[in-house]
């Protein structure tokens, strides 16, 4: 009798414990979205090699103009168009006018005292090229007023409060308009 | 006399190469510490197509003085205190720490006067930058091979919660946590679909912590809302 209820006790305390450390915390919406389906693991760049300073000057231009505070949001994807054919030795690698696909990475945006906005732009997709002979990201600036807002505040600090009031000049918006130019580089041998 | 004075002299004599044992196995420990960073922090740079030189230095100050400034933006020079290093377990989290700063560090080669103009604008608007720099981290792990969801447990273990996010120059951890999390949910969902860190006390921390501010990003990603989530 005696060594049934000790059996019975000891079995509860291994039941409880093996309970206890399974109650973890699950993300549901992992679990429904993402788990047993089929995602591409992301791109690794490991397998570099970068005695060769080989580079080609590859030049885009956006498809419609662009601009930091208006229907731009981070993951979105944006169309760039090649403005010349890009050739290595004798291979045309990118051909004039050929559409390219780029994420808009991260929107900073523009701040007091005249600090500006800026969009990175990444993962720039070419036909039958390896994204990691590309740059790797492209950033946008917009107009950088702190340039003359700091002096302007430090001018003023002999009339309290009005220094102050140049924290509320911001800075300029990233634009990136369909006539500017904007230059990547491919790097053959990387 | 003679016998006190040999026992007083082999007693100064073990003491000292007791010293220099400890000293060199502390020196030995540093230089150990220090060829993990420089690692972690070349193959980030190498992954990633850095040109510009950054270097990476372990000191052994407890903590970054309040008001010195972040030699990542002063010197282009990531340092990594020992009051930060306690918090890393592993080589992710390493270079989690590494490539926030990393960015940081690069900020100083843009703008106006060599970069003088854009390292003073990260340190007057911090908030600005921070939320930027945690996204660009994720970008740098990956690339460089890295599960970024350490950048996660790294930032619960160690980042306080501020009290306060609209008057503070510093965003809440929570937020910054909030806005890693739908960014590898966004951009590299593989990581969150094979997370060995799934099951760790900082992970499941993060979890139990970050509740409301998952609902409202299940929300977004319900609706296809593209606005930024005002996460708490």
């Amino acid at each position: 009798m005696n060594k049934k209820v000790i059996f019975l006790i000891l079995f509860l305390i291994y039941f409880n414990l093996n309970i206890q450390a399974k109650a973890i915390i699950q993300d549901d919406f992992v679990n429904t979205t993402l788990k047993n389906k089929n995602i591409e693991k992301p791109y690794v760049h490991n397998n570099y090699n970068y005695e060769d300073t080989k580079r080609v000057p590859v030049r885009l231009s956006v498809i419609a103009d662009i601009n930091s505070e208006k229907d731009l949001t981070e993951g979105q994807t944006v169309v760039f168009r090649s403005l010349q054919d890009v050739w290595h030795k004798g291979r045309k690698i990118i051909a004039k006018d050929e559409l390219v696909n780029a994420r808009v990475e991260t929107i900073i945006s523009s701040g007091m005292n005249g600090i500006p906005a800026s969009i990175i732009f990444s993962d720039f997709k070419f036909k039958n090229v390896d994204e990691g002979q590309f740059s790797d990201t492209y950033e946008k600036y917009g107009q950088d007023r702190s340039l003359w807002v700091y002096p302007l505040k430090w001018a003023l600090t002999i009339l309290p409060p009005t220094g102050s009031l140049t924290n509320f000049i911001k800075g300029g918006h990233a634009k990136l308009k369909s006539d500017e130019v904007v230059e990547i580089y491919y790097y053959p041998n990387w | 006399m003679w016998k006190r004075f040999f026992i007083i002299l082999a007693a100064i004599f073990l003491f000292q190469q007791y010293a220099f044992a400890v000293d060199d196995s502390q020196l030995a420990k540093e230089i150990t510490i220090q060829s993990k960073i420089d690692e972690t922090g070349a193959r980030l740079l190498n992954a990633n197509k850095i040109d510009k030189r950054i270097v990476f230095a372990y000191d052994k100050a407890d903590k970054n003085a309040k008001l010195k400034i972040d030699p990542a933006i002063t010197s282009r020079q990531v340092i990594l205190y020992e009051g930060d290093y306690k918090y890393i377990a592993n080589e992710d989290e390493l270079a989690a720490f590494l490539a926030r700063k990393i960015l940081i560090a690069l900020k100083s080669y843009n703008g106006l006067f060599n970069g003088y103009l854009g390292s003073f604008e990260v340190k007057a608007a911090p908030k600005k930058f921070e939320l930027a720099a945690d996204k660009r981290a994720v970008d740098f792990m990956v690339t460089a091979g890295y599960h970024p969801v350490a950048l996660i447990t790294f930032i619960q273990k160690s980042c306080p919660q501020k009290r306060f996010d609209r008057f503070s120059n510093r965003n809440l951890t929570s937020k910054r946590l909030a806005h890693i999390y739908e960014y590898i949910y966004t951009k590299y969902p593989y990581y969150l679909a094979n997370n060995p860190y799934f099951e760790t006390e900082a992970y499941q921390n993060f979890l139990l912590t970050s509740l409301n501010n998952r609902r409202l990003f299940q929300e977004k990603v319900k609706t296809g809302s593209k606005e930024a989530v005002d996460y708490e």
